[in-house]
């Protein structure tokens, strides 16, 4: 690849230097020049609809949106001239008479607003436009956001980044002129959309209240919050959090851009479903007295669970875990291993042949963008890994990537996809048709899940990585190893047998004592009670603990219910898909009186 | 007690308006009419929110109609501060007359600078927006809409100022902090044009 010729121009009388294909925009950022915009945005294409970041070219009578016009060698630029002022004021008073800009009743206002801040900037008072007032409607099907036609600017900042960053474009503009409007699909409610993965990019990324989250709205501005930024347990990609909390209650989450995995963007899991969604939080330990649990205090709950270890000898105690713990908890658990029979961590189908070989490739979601083909086998990134659905979306509509789609469940990326197929196609026709995409590829990307272990999945695998190495061009194939459950490859790796089905393990030798740690899963850990025989087996056990953050069918039926603290109230380390250690950090203190999950490991086993 | 007896002895001389000129006081005073339109009041309380500084305002200025003067009509004036927008027509008359009598008009507010609040109904049909209010509300006991010819009627719009009259000065905010309103009239007093940007802005 030939180096872009380095060129340099003067904006504003100072010299600057950039690179050839730079625009005027990009140049006169990186050399601290402020030009104000309003739909350009760092990471998007550049649509220069809003017309503020004009700027004259000495030379030329014509005047031209700095965000979307290429830097040219030796051109002089000045960026502030009564002439340039004056057009950028008009060009907001007409955005802000064209529709109901209504600061002191949006949540947006006090800080958060971008046409709000260029109002300021430029000094703008009164409206020398007629306001047009038109009437329009307001979207709130969505679950978690509400799209506020009144304030949207038409900057289209939503419609690149749910196309370019979620990659499933959902959003789009409808209508000429002044009767613009953003729709979702084909003009429906955006709640009803089919394409919508409700990952909140574009409520993140819109610069006006237009998008906005539900549960952060009139909750003041996000300036005046409290900023905490942690890593998400949801899934093992491990994306960086930004939390706003205000008041010790979290306002809004948003991607951390600077984290390495996500570079901000999110999906549906880490932005509302671990806060915006109302759960039933233990608070305080609870011991079954007569039949009933009722409330008690730390040392009561100890106490009992004491008593009732007692009574049951080593061969008679266990230890059942489910993934999301930390690394730290992890260790904890190897430590008091020896105390118990046997330690298992529950995973989902085949996650245990995952777990059996950790396999961590640095780096592997940055060099997944490099891919020219991306095969997907059991594994289903839209349901389980938003942001690496994203990832792979862009890479395949954006830079032509190929993709081959094997798994045993149809998501939106089989529209994308060259091959789509379920594992166990193995027809002669097909494999042609693989045989035929994987030609004269260079660097082939492989995205594997759980149910690429079973053992057809194996031999398909197998077999796909033969062609790859045929392939005289290609280079070694990137493998991604991708579980469901979250940090399990980590667990695993210190020691904690991984376990698919809880009967046969629960089984194997008969129990009196079993120490649950449910967490924070949003089920609660109660999946297990979905197995045939697992509620038979658990009601023959003397005493079941169950430590869990959250209300749930298994919290029920226990002896002893201990309060554990959730992912924001959390510190130590998880290990994510790529290997980073990522740390998390507490956002707002324990609800009520839950500890830690390692505290009340070491105070049980102590 | 002084800036109330002021107050009675322009009461005195509302009818007449020209009397005033004739009688001075000693340093020439700014004639200062405010008036109360399509808002919340919120702007005059927030001008009140000068607190201690008012004292120091009177000393420059007379305010000789206003909500909080008990006046009839507008007198003859320097500068006239008008809070909310115009929603009927007996408002518009009342700013037509003011800004005829006034040498430099101010809009203090959202509401005035931009319609705000009252101007969510623009949206609606002025029909709509009758029946909402008088007829289909969850407190209406006896429903009829008003139709003396005594009551002001509503416009089809409720239109900020700058749409009926001109105006010398946009003060936004809702309401404007008391520093602003501060800041734009001592800027005025001293003969200079407030300057905006976005230490002083605020439209919320």
């Amino acid at each position: 690849m030939i180096a872009p010729r380095k060129i340099s121009l003067t904006i504003n009388g100072k010299v600057c230097k950039g690179e050839e294909g730079q625009t005027i925009l990009d140049i006169a950022r990186a050399n601290g020049i402020y030009i104000p915009t309003l739909c350009y945005l760092k990471g998007l294409t550049s649509w220069g609809g809003c017309r503020l970041c004009i700027v004259e070219i000495e030379g030329s009578s014509k005047i031209v949106p700095s965000c979307a016009t290429p830097a040219m060698e030796g051109s002089k630029i000045i960026t502030d001239t009564p002439r340039l002022q004056g057009l950028r004021k008009a060009t907001l008073e007409l955005l802000f008479s064209e529709r109901n800009h209504i600061c002191p009743i949006c949540p947006y206002n006090k800080g958060d607003c971008g046409l709000q801040h260029q109002g300021y900037v430029h000094g703008i008072t009164g409206i020398r436009y007629q306001y047009l007032y038109p009437a329009l409607p307001v979207d709130l099907t969505p679950k978690y956001f509400g799209l506020e036609h009144n304030r949207c600017i038409l900057c289209t900042r939503c419609v690149r980044t749910c196309d370019e960053i979620e990659g499933v474009h959902t959003l789009d503009v409808a209508n000429r002129g002044n009767k613009n409007l953003i729709i979702a699909d084909l003009a429906t409610g955006i709640g009803q959309s089919e394409t919508c993965t409700s990952c909140g990019a574009c409520v993140a990324n819109c610069p006006t209240g237009a998008l906005f989250d539900k549960a952060a709205a009139f909750r003041g501005p996000l300036a005046s919050c409290e900023q905490v930024k942690t890593t998400c347990t949801e899934c093992p990609v491990g994306c960086g959090l930004k939390v706003y909390t205000k008041e010790n209650r979290i306002v809004t989450v948003w991607g951390d851009p600077d984290s390495p995995v996500n570079e901000g963007h999110l999906c549906i899991k880490g932005r509302y479903e671990t806060w915006a969604e109302p759960r039933e939080r233990i608070l305080t330990p609870l011991v079954r007295k007569n039949g009933f649990l009722t409330k008690a205090t730390w040392n009561e709950a100890l106490a009992t669970i004491r008593k009732a270890a007692k009574a049951a000898t080593k061969a008679e105690k266990a230890l059942l875990v489910m993934p999301r713990l930390t690394n730290e908890t992890a260790k904890t658990i190897t430590n008091i291993a020896g105390k118990v029979d046997r330690v298992g961590m529950h995973v989902t189908a085949n996650e245990a042949a995952l777990c059996a070989e950790p396999e961590f490739t640095a780096d592997s979601l940055r060099k997944l963008q490099d891919a020219d083909v991306i095969i997907i086998i059991g594994a289903q990134p839209s349901r389980d890994n938003g942001v690496v659905a994203a990832r792979i979306r862009q890479v395949v509509r954006r830079q032509g990537a190929k993709l081959i789609v094997l798994h045993a469940g149809r998501s939106d990326l089989d529209q994308y996809a060259d091959v789509c197929a379920n594992v166990v196609s193995l027809e002669h026709e097909f494999w042609n048709r693989v045989a035929a995409t994987l030609a004269g590829v260079q660097r082939p990307a492989v995205v594997y899940g759980p149910d690429a272990m079973t053992p057809i999945g194996v031999t398909v695998m197998e077999r796909l990585i033969k062609i790859l190495e045929a392939n005289p061009s290609g280079q070694e194939p990137l493998l991604i190893s991708l579980p469901r459950s979250s940090n399990c490859l980590a667990l695993a790796g210190n020691g904690i047998e991984p376990v698919e089905e809880i009967g046969p393990w629960l089984d194997a030798k008969p129990l009196k004592f079993l120490h649950i740690v449910a967490g924070d899963a949003p089920e609660g850990g109660a999946q297990i009670l979905e197995e045939k025989y697992v509620p038979e087996l658990l009601e023959q056990i003397d005493c079941v603990v169950v430590q869990a953050s959250y209300q749930s069918r298994l919290t029920e039926n226990a002896q002893v219910v201990l309060p554990s603290a959730i992912w924001c109230e959390k510190s130590g380390t998880i290990t994510n898909i790529e290997g980073r250690q990522l740390a998390l950090r507490p956002v707002l203190p324990a609800s009520g009186e839950a500890w830690e999950d390692k505290t009340i490991l070491e105070s049980v086993f102590a | 007690m002084k800036k109330i007896t002021g107050n009675k002895a322009t009461k005195k001389t509302v009818h007449k308006p020209t009397a005033q000129a004739v009688t001075p006081p000693a340093p020439a005073k700014v004639r200062v009419a405010t008036m109360w339109l399509s808002g919340c009041s919120g702007c005059h309380m927030s001008f009140l929110d000068l607190d201690e500084r008012i004292v120091e305002l009177v000393k420059l200025v007379d305010i000789l109609h206003s909500p909080i003067v008990d006046t009839k009509d507008i007198p003859e004036v320097d500068v006239g501060i008008v809070e909310g927008c115009v929603n009927n027509n007996e408002q518009e008359h009342e700013l037509r007359k003011l800004r005829s009598r006034c040498k430099a008009l101010i809009a203090l507010g959202d509401c005035a600078v931009t319609g705000n609040v009252p101007a969510l109904r623009n949206q609606f049909a002025l029909r709509d927006v009758l029946v909402r209010g008088y007829e289909e509300t969850e407190s209406t006991k006896i429903s009829c809409i008003p139709n003396d010819p005594i009551v002001p009627r509503l416009h089809p719009k409720a239109r900020p100022l700058q749409e009926v009259v001109k105006v010398d000065l946009h003060i936004p905010g809702c309401p404007p902090d008391a520093d602003v309103i501060w800041y734009a009239l001592t800027e005025l007093l001293a003969g200079r044009t407030p300057q905006w940007n976005e230490k002083n802005l605020r439209y919320d």
